[in-house]
Parts: structure tokens; C-alpha cells; sequence
């Protein structure tokens, strides 16, 4: 098994990272009736861990025994009946899903399935828990319509259901969402949380750990600790006695995307526009997210630029991603972007260079 | 012969210098051309008159007149072959004019020539022979140059040879270029015939001195015609380059009527104007344009030569080269001085004259010829044929207020403008119809006939407006038959009526009577009723209302006693398939333009409206073979102008042209075009709505390889870097629009969204395509979206039967980016790297261990392994050994008895109806059975009860699928077990042959099928 999910906290008492956040968390599901939750914080910080450590407090074990499902739900949508695929992971009292899934038919999923779900009562009321839960995945990835949807369905049935929202950003969720939410901000562990979390895992399989080699990975690892902790994992399985001096090596797609960010810089040109696509295709084919394609690449291209340039770069970085997200196609904005760099850059080096 | 060559190489260098000495040389070259033009049409045909051109054109344009030989030589060789064959049939005013060449060096006096070859012409039946001998000096005037002496030689040579051998003299000229080449003159000669060794021997003597004489000369073609063929090659089809100095001359303007009566082929690139733009010149000034070289053609028009067909076709014939600049001059001569140049290009216009009234002449007598033989075929048919002159005659004197498509409508089946031939097999169908299926009487031939294939419905085909309804009128007109014409106004469904009625509604109800009552009719007294056929139009209209319709039509046919006439636009239109192997089919084609041009003239000159030839002709191309809209738009102009200028007709087609189906590569093409900077704001909509989803693909796909021309001079690219960046982003707006549009349903944006994914993008980058990869053609590439976007979705799917086999193993809980992004590497080292590692048995068995934690399959293995492959990087299975590959693959279906099965999609079962109301992860303890044993490539456990099991993936060879189909047999009935018979309709559908499904597909079925099952069981 891999270590993170071998070592992942399964209980509230045992999470190590965000102590404070699970007490309290433990106190409200154990003392009173719990409210709609939002947890967001960014990837690696243990907001999965916590939620699902918290359905555990609140059903017990059972939360755990949890089943795949996937099935595909008639929606009809006015004129037409849409086929709708959607896996979906329950337990006998919550159910995890992951609506934005379904592209720009979430809204269905949200105004037919999420409500269908949360209509239904549990027929078994005599656990202590009237209610049962419904856990939604990114849903900063969702639709502004199925936000809109959402917010309705979150008063009319939270007699019996509690939703459970996790998303990276707060910021795109909707205020109204927000506001009935209890909103629980998990942040990015510090990397002495995330050296003591390695040098525990280190104990607990038995390494030798050279000194600062946790503190190496945990600072490559961008203060997210299941980043950390796969990389831990990835160096032993490349070199076991770990030297200090180990090349902490980086995800197979961050390479390709460093490659393209070097392609870029090298030359400016059309020709080179045409192999960067070539590139960005291969990535996005390779299921890459497109917006973490042009985050790493910006990441990439910042690193190796002139210091007056990067906040234009920027800029347009954010530009582009922005209209990414309003548009559908991500690779014309990509592209555009890399365009734009191109252009920017170039006539830099002329201006600099001559 | 060096020499020639490297004349001919300056040539092709120089050229772009050269250009502004060309300009101040060049108007050397059209003087004599314009002025031999005008005089000669007077007496010569417009062959001769080319012909004439090349001598003088060698005379006098000193500038380049080895380039010129060179070129001009280059049909020699097919000369020679094809001498043979036009010695059955000379081209008549070819050979005489030959003579005339040779005789007047001073040539001046082409008017005695012509004349005397007039007169030849009209005398000697024996020009055949001649023909031989002509061919053979045609070349020669390429020696003009060099001096009297040998231009008297070939004259007299074929004086000589004038009676006889033709033959004799016409293999001389193939020779001659092999022996020129070989140098061995003589051999050659003496096997020919005596005129010719004279005549050669001759030659050399005179010539000997001389460098490059005739024989010298003639043996340069092939050496040209080599460079030519590969330059041919090189810039072959589609690869046209663009003119090298595109746009940098002023198109002059000129009289309208100028270039009237020449006809011109263009070949090659030409120097600043596209070949559309040269087309468009020529017809504008009153010029034809062709395809391909003909005795009529009067001029080539190119300015480099290529060593092509055209040229070496036009150097057979003779035919005048002419250069852009030359062809500018021609037309620039006649504007300013206008008051000589008027006289000058009125000339042709006159001798335009003769020309047409000559085709119809011939068209008339063709007709005629073709209305006797109908007329021996028809009984009384000399009557009707007698008698429809006359009609059309009063027809077009009463002024009436019909249309002139009514108006002008053939009167007599001759009339209809091409496909006679159809014409005529209509006819003879219908003529033969009665004594083919009626015959009752004569029992012994009609039946025979009916069997062998004769068909009793025939079925006409073809675009509007070609005459099939007319002509499918007027034969049965001609024949006596009364035609009912049953069209798509009329009700034609079967289910008019009540069912019990049997076939056919109320109408086809009357048609049934007919048809049958028509037995009756025709055996009681079939001399008085009059015959009647059925004519059936538009019979691939019939649809929604007509239900039944061609079931029934077909079973009219089978009891019909009258003929039944089909019409039809598109004979492959599925509904016709039915009826189509009852009918005779006929498919009518498009006439040529230039026999709607002819008609058109006619129904102009009756209407006393004043067009000329070139305008028709262009009108008739425009409308795409449908006479009748090229008569409604005749009409419509005559109401306001009564000269039609080719300009007019221009004008008004571009607005109101046919709407034509033009594919999203074509607008592609035209959207960065050379003209495109001249397109009007609604013809880019129109062109990017021709087909807006594709259209702005392309235009993604390919604007990157445009060379910007509004760009100009761009030292280091970076003007063309920041149109790329504009364009870029515009086409991130139209995707935004798309969005909008699509999702929304904003639909008026949708001329936003063309105009900001395709518009902006080909204005600011339209120019010149290049190439940026190596090996890629210079086409504009099919968007590489659609592909990859599918791709993408193949794989996404693949991620999340992985990412549910790992949630399915409770193990872990993340989402299906994050396996994708942080997950896949780490996974995969632990796939992977114990194979490539440790001993086989030890990795194997970590590995599967390892799969055995997170459920992951073998497809998921596939999965990883391929999510992880980037092109130009080291596959990730790269240094594992295909033993230890297969150690694992039998290891994992091993360890399939006892493994659990935890994710849902791998346990649906098809078919069942009963299920629990949700599908649960079921465990089932997969049965012991031995079939899987034997490494049959049974996926794994869990995957053989799935419910696509018919999709399994991985066995290629027919035993494996044998094995992999009885234990899935085994498989079912294990199942039936548990879920009560139903599990064995999974093993039914399990077809041996199509167990191979990509293992995408099989993995995405299966998910699907097992949602679908869900689904039902709900």
C-alpha cells in the first residue's frame, strides 16, 4: 500500500497536521447538530482526510465500509432526456460524489440526482444521526447555474441531509453557498509539519533518514503534505540508503511541462508554436488538467525570466486562464498564452538585445 | 546545346530581375503581335492566325529567342508519335498553313497566304499527305534565325515530299531529336524515305558550320523535356507556387471588348497575378479562357515554361506564347489611344462574328441529323419534328408575359440542350413500351421480353434544372402518349386512405385506377383512348406525408399497364434504393457551358438582347448546369439594361450565385487566400458559416502556418509573432462565444463567433501558407482538435474506471486528478520498477501484490502505462522483459480465484431484470473452474462476470477466444447460480469473433453497461 494511504489519519484524534481544526470539528458533530460544511484549502493540505474522518465520527466504522457506484441517471432537460454518468461512492448513511464530473451538465446533476438524494430520508432513524450526509467534491469546479441550484436545495432539505463541500478556492464558490456554509479554511501544512509527518512515516517503516533530507522533500513538495509523502515514498523506491544529496525527482508530467517552458524560451517562432501545441496536446490527452498545465508552465516559464517582465507574464497568465474557464476548448487558450509569451518576450530580447 | 541550356537557366534566374528590362523589352513583343492580329482575322481562321504569331513572335523578340526554341522543340518527339494518327485525319487548316510559313520569311505577306491556303484548302483533298511534311517545318521556324538558307531547305523539302510521304517525313521528325542527340545523323536517315534524305543531307551540309543547326536544335527537346518533366514533378499538382511577384503590377484597364475573340490557356505560375485574377482579366476584356490547348486557342499564356503538356501541346499547334506583361500591353494598348486601337480591337469583334454564327450552323446541322434518325425510328414522328420550327417560331414572335423559362422551354425533345443520347433512350422505352409489356396478344415475345430485364418504370436523375421533366414531357408529347404528371404537390402516401382500401391513398388511389383501368381501356379499344404515361416527379420528395409512397409506387410499377416515368434529383437518396431496381435508369448530366451559352444566345438575340458569347458562357458556368436559372437571371437583366456585359453577369452572380456546397477546407483556403483582404464582410460570414463548428477549427489548426502579408517586411518574425498572439486570442474569443452559444443558447452571438474564431484570426494572418514541419504538405491540416479531444476523453474515462477500482479498494479516497497528477508517477514506478529490477518471480509477485491492494486491473495497468507515455520520452515499459511481462499476466490470472472483487462495474450482470435496487459491490468468490487455468487471456476475475463481457479484452487468436468463451461460459452458469438464471445470457452473447475490443472501448462499454443496468433495475 502506499504510504499515504497507509498512514493517512482515520480518526479526528489522530490527525497530526490540523489538530486544532479536528478537535474542534469533533466538538460540533459530538455536542450539537452539524451544519453545512465547506472545507477548502489547497491540494495535499488533508481536507479529504478530515472529512473523512469526521463521517467517521459521526457514523462510526460503518462510514468506512463504503461502495462504488456507477450508474448513469435519465435526466430530462426540457426537451430532451439526457444519459448522465456519474460514479458516486456511499455508505450506508453518506454519500460521496463529484458533480462537476459530468462537464456543463453538472447543473443536471445537481437540480435532478443531488436533490433526488437529499429528498430521500433515511428509513432507519434510530441511530442517533437523523440525518445523512452528502459529500461534493470540487465544487469550485461547478457550473455558476449549478451553484445557483444548489443553494436551494441546501434550505429545503437540510432537515435530513447536510451537505459536505470540499473545493480548493473559496473564491469560486458562490457568496450564497458560502454563507450557509460553516466554512472551514484547512490550510497547507507547514514544512515542520510535513518534516514531522515524514520523519514519522521514516520511524514507522524503518528508514534512516539523512539529515534535512525530510526538509529537502518538504520544501520541494510546495507545502502539501501528500505531495510529500509520495515523494518520500518515490525516493525509496529509486535509491534506498537516502543521501542527503538525492535528487528529489518531480512528476513525470512537470518534466514535459518544464521541457515545453525551456522549448519556449529557447525560441520564439511559429515553428515552435506549432511544437509547443504539439506538446500541450500531448499533455492534455495525457488527462492533465488544463489549468495546472498552464500553472506549472508559468511556474516554469517565471522561473527563467527577467524580473521585469514577470509581472506582465503574469498578468496574462491570468488572463488566460481566466478565459479558459469560460471557454471550452482549454488548448486555444493555452495556446494563446503561450503566443502572447512569445510575443512579449521576443520583442523584449530585441529591445534588450537588439 | 550548352548554350540553349544555359539560356534556358538565365532564364529561370534572371527572371525576377529581369523584370524591369522585361517592361522596357517586352512592348517590342506585342506591337507586331496586336498588329498582325487585327489584319489577319480578315482572312485567316484564328489558328492561323497563332501560328503566324510563333514565327513572328521568334523573329522579332530577340530577347529570348533561345529560351523560346528550346521550349518550342520540346514536341518533336510527340509530334512524331502522333503524327500517326492524325494521318487518318489531318486537321485541315493546320497543314496548309504550314506551307504559308515557310514560304513568306518576310512575313508580311500572310494575307496571299492565307488566301492561296484557302484555296488550297478548298482544292486539295490530299492536304493529308501534306500534313506529314507541315508537321515536320512547324518546328522549324525555329531556325528562322539562323538564316535564310535553311528555311529554304525545309521548304523545299516538303515540296518535294508534297505528294507522298507524309508518313515518310512525319517518322523524320522523331528521329531527328535522337539522332541530334546522338550525332549520328545519317543511319537514321537512309531508313527513311528518299524525300527525307535529301533532305537531311542537305540540312547538314549547310548547316554544319553552324553550332546549332536544325538537327542540333531538334535534339535539345529532350533535353528539355527531361528538366521540364522534373521541374514538373517538382512543383506538382495543388503546389502551384504563387506568382513571384504577386500584386506588384497595375492590372491595367482596358477596352472592354478588347481581347474579343481570342482564346487563351494559361499554364504555369504567371508573374504577379494569380491564375483567377489572369482568368478574370482575360474575360473581363471580352477574352475566353480554357482548359487546355486547342487549334482555337490563339495564346499560352505563361510566363515561365514549365515543359508541360499545354506547352508542348501549343508549340505542336503552334500556338503564340504570350507573356503577363505582354498581355497587360494588349490591353493597355487599347486605352489610351483609343481612337487607333478602337479600330484595332474592333476588327476581332467582327471576326468574332463568323464564329458563333458558324457553331450553330453545325449545331443545327447536328440536330438535324440526329432529328432524322429519330425520325426513322418514329412513326409520324417527321410530323412532329416538321412542325415544331414553326411553333417556336410563333412562339417567340408572340411577345407574351410568360417567363422565358416557359417561354423558351424546348418545344421539341431536339431543343433540350445536351444529353440527346438519354434523350433518345427515353424515347425509344417509351416506344417500345406497349409491344414490350402489352402485347397480350402476342404472347411469345412479350413475355420473353419481360423477363430479360426490360424494366416497365424508367427513372430519370440529375440536378434541377437540367430538363429531365421537360424532356420526360416532351417524348411522351412526341409519342402520343398523354402524360399525368403526379409531383410532390400532389398527396402520394400509402396512408391516405382506409388500409382496406389496399394500396395507396386518395391519389395514389386514382393512380392505381388508372394504372389498372388503363388494361382495360387498352385491350377494349386501345385505337381510340389515347395512351397515357404516368410521369412520377420528384420522387425522392416524397417523405413525412407520403408514408409508403415508393412501396407503393413500386408495386404500381409491377401491375402497371402504363409506362410510369420517375423523376428524381438524387438517385443514391436512400429512399430510392427500393425503387431504383424496377426503373431503367437514366442520369441526366450537366450540358457543357458551352451548349448553354448557345441556347442562351438564342433565347438572347430572340429577345433582342444584346450579350456576347464570353458573358454567356461565364453565366452558364455560374449557375452550374441549370439552364433554367441561367434563364431567369438572363431575364431579370434584361428588364434593366439591354447590352449584358461579362462585368453585368459577374456582378450579379457574386450576389445571387447558386448556392453551392463548399467545404469548410475551400473557405478555409479562400478566408487566408490571396484576395481575401478583397472579400466583403458578408462573404467571410458566409464563408465561415459555411460550416461554423469546422471552420473555425481549421482556421486553429492551420493559422499558425500563415505568412502574414499585412506583416510586410519582418526582419526577425516579431511583427508575425504578435499578429499570431492577436489572432491567438480572438480565437479564444470565439471559443468563449462557442460557449456561450452552445450552452446558453445565445444564439444571435453566433456572427460574433464566426467572426472572432475565424474572421479576425484569417484577416490578421492571411497570406502565404508555409510549411513547419518537415515531410508536411502544404495543405491546410484537418483540425487536430477533434482527434485529440477524443482521445482525451477515451483516456479520461480509462482514469476513472482506475480512479473507481481505487476508491473501490477503500484504500484511498482522492479524487481522479489528483491519482492523475500525484498518484499515476509513484504508481507507476511501483508497477514497474520491481520488473525491471528484481528477479521475475519475486517482482511479479510484488507487483501483483501490489495491484491486489488497489484493485487495479490489467486494463488499469494499460492505462497507466499509456497515461504515462510522453512522445519524444522513454516509454515507461521500456526494459522489461516480454517473459517477465507474461509472468505477470499469468501471475495476476492466478491470483484471480481468490481475489475479492470489490468495484461495482466489474460485477454487472446483463439481462437482469430483477436485481437488487442498487448493484452492490458484490463479493463473489470467482468459482475454481479449470478452464482459466490454462492461460487463456481471460481478463481477471472480476472481469468476467461483467456484463460486456462480449467486449473482453486481449485474446487475439481464435483458440484463445474459444477458452475464454467456455469458461465465460462457466462463468455464467457460476453466475446463474447466484442471480437465478439470468447470468446466462451474458455467456450467450459472448460471439467468439468479436472478443477484441480496444481495450478503451471495452472498459468504457462496461462502465456504461453496468450504469444502464443499474438503471433498469430502478
Amino acid at each position: 500500500m502506499l504510504w499515504v494511504d497507509k498512514y493517512r489519519p482515520k480518526t479526528l484524534d489522530n490527525i497530526t497536521a490540523h489538530q486544532h481544526i479536528a478537535q474542534n470539528l469533533k466538538k460540533l458533530v459530538t455536542e450539537q447538530d452539524c451544519p453545512h460544511l465547506l472545507f477548502y484549502g489547497p491540494p495535499g493540505s488533508g481536507k479529504k482526510t478530515l472529512i473523512m474522518a469526521l463521517l467517521r465520527q459521526m457514523f462510526g466504522p460503518t462510514a468506512e465500509k463504503v461502495k462504488v457506484e456507477n450508474k448513469t441517471w435519465k435526466v430530462d432537460a426540457g426537451s430532451r432526456t439526457l444519459d448522465i454518468e456519474l460514479t458516486t461512492l456511499s455508505s450506508t448513511n453518506h454519500v460521496e460524489l463529484n458533480p462537476s464530473d459530468a462537464g456543463f451538465q453538472d447543473r443536471y446533476i445537481v437540480q435532478e440526482i443531488i436533490k433526488e438524494m437529499a429528498k430521500n430520508r433515511p428509513i432507519d432513524t434510530k441511530g442517533k444521526k437523523g440525518f445523512k450526509v452528502l459529500v461534493l467534491n470540487e465544487v469550485d469546479k461547478l457550473s455558476r447555474e449549478a451553484q445557483h441550484s444548489l443553494r436551494r436545495t441546501m434550505e429545503k432539505y437540510s432537515a435530513y441531509c447536510r451537505l459536505i463541500l470540499c473545493c480548493n478556492s473559496s473564491s469560486k464558490v458562490t457568496e450564497a453557498i458560502r454563507s450557509r456554509c460553516l466554512n472551514v479554511r484547512i490550510n497547507a501544512p507547514t514544512e515542520e509539519e510535513i518534516v514531522k509527518v515524514l520523519e514519522l512515516i521514516g520511524k514507522k517503516e524503518g528508514l534512516q533518514l539523512p539529515s534535512g533530507f525530510a526538509a529537502l522533500i518538504a520544501e520541494k513538495s510546495n507545502r502539501s503534505l501528500r505531495r510529500a509523502i509520495l515523494s518520500f515514498e518515490t525516493c525509496r523506491v529509486q535509491q534506498y540508503p537516502f543521501t542527503s544529496k538525492q535528487v528529489i525527482s518531480s512528476m513525470d508530467w512537470e518534466e514535459y511541462v518544464a521541457e515545453i517552458a525551456s522549448d519556449i524560451m529557447k525560441e520564439q517562432s511559429p515553428k515552435r508554436l506549432f511544437q509547443v501545441r504539439g506538446k500541450l496536446y500531448e499533455l492534455l490527452v495525457n488527462c492533465i488538467p488544463p489549468e495546472i498545465i498552464l500553472k506549472r508552465l508559468l511556474y516554469e516559464l517565471l522561473k527563467k525570466l527577467d524580473a521585469e517582465l514577470k509581472h506582465e507574464v503574469c498578468h496574462w497568465a491570468a488572463y488566460y486562464e481566466h478565459r479558459m474557464r469560460l471557454g471550452q476548448k482549454a488548448i486555444f487558450h493555452i495556446e494563446a498564452f503561450v503566443a502572447k509569451f512569445m510575443s512579449i518576450y521576443k520583442s523584449f530580447l530585441i529591445a534588450t538585445f537588439g | 546545346m550548352a548554350e540553349n541550356k544555359q539560356a534556358d537557366i538565365r532564364k529561370w534566374f534572371m527572371k525576377s530581375h529581369d523584370k524591369g528590362n522585361a517592361k522596357e523589352s517586352k512592348p517590342a513583343i506585342p506591337a507586331p503581335t496586336n498588329k498582325s492580329q487585327p489584319e489577319k482575322p480578315a482572312h485567316a481562321s484564328p489558328e492561323s492566325s497563332g501560328r503566324r504569331k510563333t514565327s513572328k513572335y521568334f523573329a522579332t523578340d530577340k530577347q529570348k529567342p533561345k529560351d523560346e526554341k528550346e521550349t518550342e522543340e520540346l514536341p518533336t518527339k510527340r509530334k512524331a508519335q502522333r503524327h500517326n494518327d492524325e494521318s487518318v485525319k489531318p486537321p485541315p487548316a493546320k497543314k496548309v498553313h504550314i506551307v504559308d510559313d515557310n514560304d513568306d520569311d518576310d512575313d508580311d505577306d500572310d494575307f496571299v497566304f492565307s488566301s492561296s491556303r484557302k484555296k488550297l484548302n478548298d482544292v486539295t483533298p490530299s492536304k493529308k499527305l501534306k500534313s506529314g511534311s507541315g508537321r515536320g517545318i512547324a518546328q522549324k521556324p525555329v531556325d528562322i534565325e539562323e538564316g535564310d538558307e535553311d528555311d529554304d531547305k525545309d521548304f523545299e523539302t516538303p515540296l518535294k515530299s508534297g505528294g507522298k510521304g507524309r508518313g515518310g517525313r512525319g517518322s523524320s521528325a522523331a528521329p531527328a531529336g535522337g539522332r541530334g542527340r546522338g550525332g549520328a545523323q545519317k543511319p537514321v536517315d537512309i531508313e527513311e524515305g528518299d524525300e527525307d534524305d535529301d533532305k537531311d543531307i542537305e540540312t547538314p551540309l549547310k548547316s554544319g558550320g553552324r553550332g546549332r543547326g536544325g538537327r542540333g536544335s531538334s535534339a535539345a527537346p529532350a533535353g528539355g523535356r527531361g528538366r521540364g518533366g522534373g521541374r514538373g514533378g517538382f512543383m506538382s499538382f495543388g503546389e502551384r507556387k504563387d506568382p513571384p511577384h504577386k500584386g506588384e503590377k497595375e492590372v491595367p484597364e482596358g477596352a472592354p471588348d478588347c481581347l474579343a475573340g481570342s482564346t487563351f490557356v494559361i499554364s504555369g505560375t504567371l508573374d504577379s497575378l494569380e491564375r483567377e485574377e489572369a482568368e478574370d482579366l482575360i474575360k473581363r476584356h471580352g477574352g475566353r479562357v480554357t482548359g487546355s490547348i486547342s487549334k482555337k486557342t490563339n495564346y499560352l499564356l505563361c510566363d515561365e515554361d514549365i515543359g508541360g503538356r499545354k506547352s508542348s501541346k501549343a508549340k505542336e499547334l503552334g500556338t503564340a506564347f504570350l507573356t503577363e506583361d505582354g498581355l497587360f500591353d494588349m490591353i493597355r494598348a487599347s486605352k489610351p489611344a483609343k481612337a487607333p486601337v478602337q479600330e484595332e480591337s474592333k476588327r476581332p469583334v467582327d471576326k468574332v462574328a463568323p464564329l458563333p454564327k458558324k457553331s450553330p450552323q453545325k449545331i443545327e446541322t447536328k440536330k438535324d441529323s440526329i432529328g432524322n434518325s429519330l425520325a426513322t425510328n418514329v412513326s409520324g414522328k417527321g410530323l412532329t419534328s416538321g412542325v415544331s420550327p414553326a411553333k417556336h417560331k410563333t412562339k417567340t414572335v408572340a411577345k407574351s408575359d410568360l417567363t422565358w423559362t416557359e417561354k423558351y422551354k424546348p418545344k421539341v425533345p431536339n431543343d433540350i440542350i445536351g444529353n440527346q443520347s438519354l434523350v433518345k433512350q427515353l424515347h425509344d422505352w417509351l416506344r417500345s413500351w406497349n409491344e414490350q409489356f402489352l402485347d397480350t396478344g402476342n404472347k411469345k415475345k412479350g413475355k420473353k421480353q419481360n423477363d430479360s430485364g426490360a424494366k416497365k418504370a424508367v427513372l430519370l436523375s440529375g440536378t434541377p434544372g437540367i430538363g429531365k421533366t421537360t424532356s420526360a414531357k416532351l417524348v411522351s408529347q412526341m409519342l402520343g402518349f398523354q402524360a399525368i404528371e403526379v409531383n410532390a404537390s400532389d398527396s402520394r402516401g400509402k396512408a391516405d386512405a382506409k388500409i382496406e382500401k389496399g394500396i395507396g391513398g386518395s391519389n395514389a388511389n386514382s393512380i392505381k385506377e388508372l394504372v389498372s383501368n388503363e388494361a382495360l381501356s387498352v385491350n377494349m379499344d386501345r385505337s381510340k383512348h389515347p395512351k397515357t404515361v404516368l410521369i412520377m416527379d420528384e420522387v425522392d420528395g416524397m417523405s413525412a406525408g407520403d408514408r409508403g409512397g415508393i412501396a407503393d409506387l413500386i408495386a404500381s410499377i409491377k401491375i402497371s399497364k402504363i409506362p410510369i416515368i420517375c423523376i428524381c434529383n438524387d438517385r443514391y437518396s436512400q429512399k430510392l434504393k427500393s425503387l431504383v431496381n424496377y426503373c431503367l435508369l437514366l442520369s441526366f448530366r450537366k450540358p457543357t457551358k458551352q451548349q448553354m451559352a448557345k441556347r442562351l444566345m438564342q433565347v438572347a438575340t430572340a429577345e433582342g438582347l444584346q450579350v456576347n458569347q464570353i458573358a454567356l458562357e461565364e453565366l452558364a458556368e455560374r449557375v452550374n448546369g441549370d439552364m433554367r436559372m441561367a434563364i431567369n437571371q438572363l431575364q431579370y437583366m434584361s428588364l434593366s439594361m439591354s447590352v449584358i456585359q461579362y462585368d453585368d453577369i459577374r456582378q450579379r452572380l457574386l450576389s445571387s450565385a447558386k448556392d453551392e456546397d463548399i467545404s469548410p477546407f475551400t473557405a478555409v483556403d479562400k478566408l487566408f487566400g490571396f484576395n481575401a483582404g478583397k472579400l466583403r464582410m458578408d462573404e467571410r460570414i458566409d464563408l465561415s458559416m459555411s460550416d461554423p463548428d469546422l471552420v473555425p477549427l481549421l482556421i486553429q489548426e492551420n493559422y499558425i502556418n500563415y505568412r502574414p502579408s499585412s506583416a510586410g517586411k519582418d526582419d526577425n518574425g516579431i511583427k508575425r509573432m504578435n499578429l499570431i498572439a492577436r489572432a491567438a486570442e480572438s480565437i479564444g474569443d470565439g471559443d468563449i462565444f462557442n460557449v456561450q452559444i452552445r450552452r446558453y443558447r445565445q444564439w444571435q452571438l453566433s456572427q460574433s463567433s464566426s467572426l472572432a474564431s475565424s474572421i479576425i484570426p484569417a484577416a490578421l494572418l492571411r497570406g502565404q501558407r508555409e510549411i513547419l514541419q518537415q515531410g508536411e504538405r502544404n495543405f491546410n491540416r484537418f483540425g487536430g482538435w477533434l482527434g485529440k479531444n477524443s482521445t482525451r476523453g477515451k483516456n479520461l474515462r480509462l482514469l476513472e474506471d482506475l480512479h473507481v477500482h481505487l476508491l473501490a479498494s477503500r484504500e484511498s479516497s482522492s479524487g481522479r486528478e489528483t491519482v492523475r497528477v500525484e498518484y499515476l508517477t509513484l504508481v507507476l514506478k511501483r508497477l514497474t520498477g520491481p520488473l525491471r529490477e528484481l528477479p521475475k518471480d519475486e517482482a511479479v509477485q510484488k507487483v501483483v501484490e501490489f495491484m491486489n491492494i488497489y484493485s487495479i486491473s490489467q486494463e488499469d495497468f494499460d492505462t497507466i502505462v499509456e497515461l504515462s507515455k510522453f512522445q519524444g520520452h522513454p516509454n515507461p515499459l521500456d526494459g522489461i522483459q516480454p517473459a517477465v511481462k507474461a509472468a505477470l499476466t499469468k501471475a495476476y490470472k492466478e491470483g484471480s480465484k481468490t481475489r475479492m472483487v470489490r468495484a461495482a462495474d466489474l460485477v454487472t450482470l446483463p439481462g437482469v431484470k430483477k436485481a437488487p435496487k442498487k448493484r452492490i459491490a458484490a463479493i463473489l468468490e470467482p468459482s475454481d473452474d479449470g478452464l482459466v487455468d490454462g492461460g487463456s487471456t481471460l481478463a481477471e476475475g472480476e472481469e468476467e462476470n461483467s456484463s460486456d463481457s462480449d467486449e473482453l479484452e486481449g485474446s487475439a487468436n481464435g483458440e484463445k477466444l474459444q477458452m475464454e468463451l467456455q469458461s465465460l461460459n462457466s462463468k455464467g452458469m457460476q453466475v446463474e447460480l447466484d442471480l437465478k438464471g439470468t447470468g446466462n445470457s451474458s455467456a450467450k452473447k459472448t460471439p467468439a469473433g468479436r472478443g477484441k475490443g480496444g481495450s478503451g472501448s471495452s472498459e468504457k462499454k462496461g462502465a456504461r453497461g453496468s450504469g444502464a443496468g443499474a438503471k433498469r433495475k430502478r
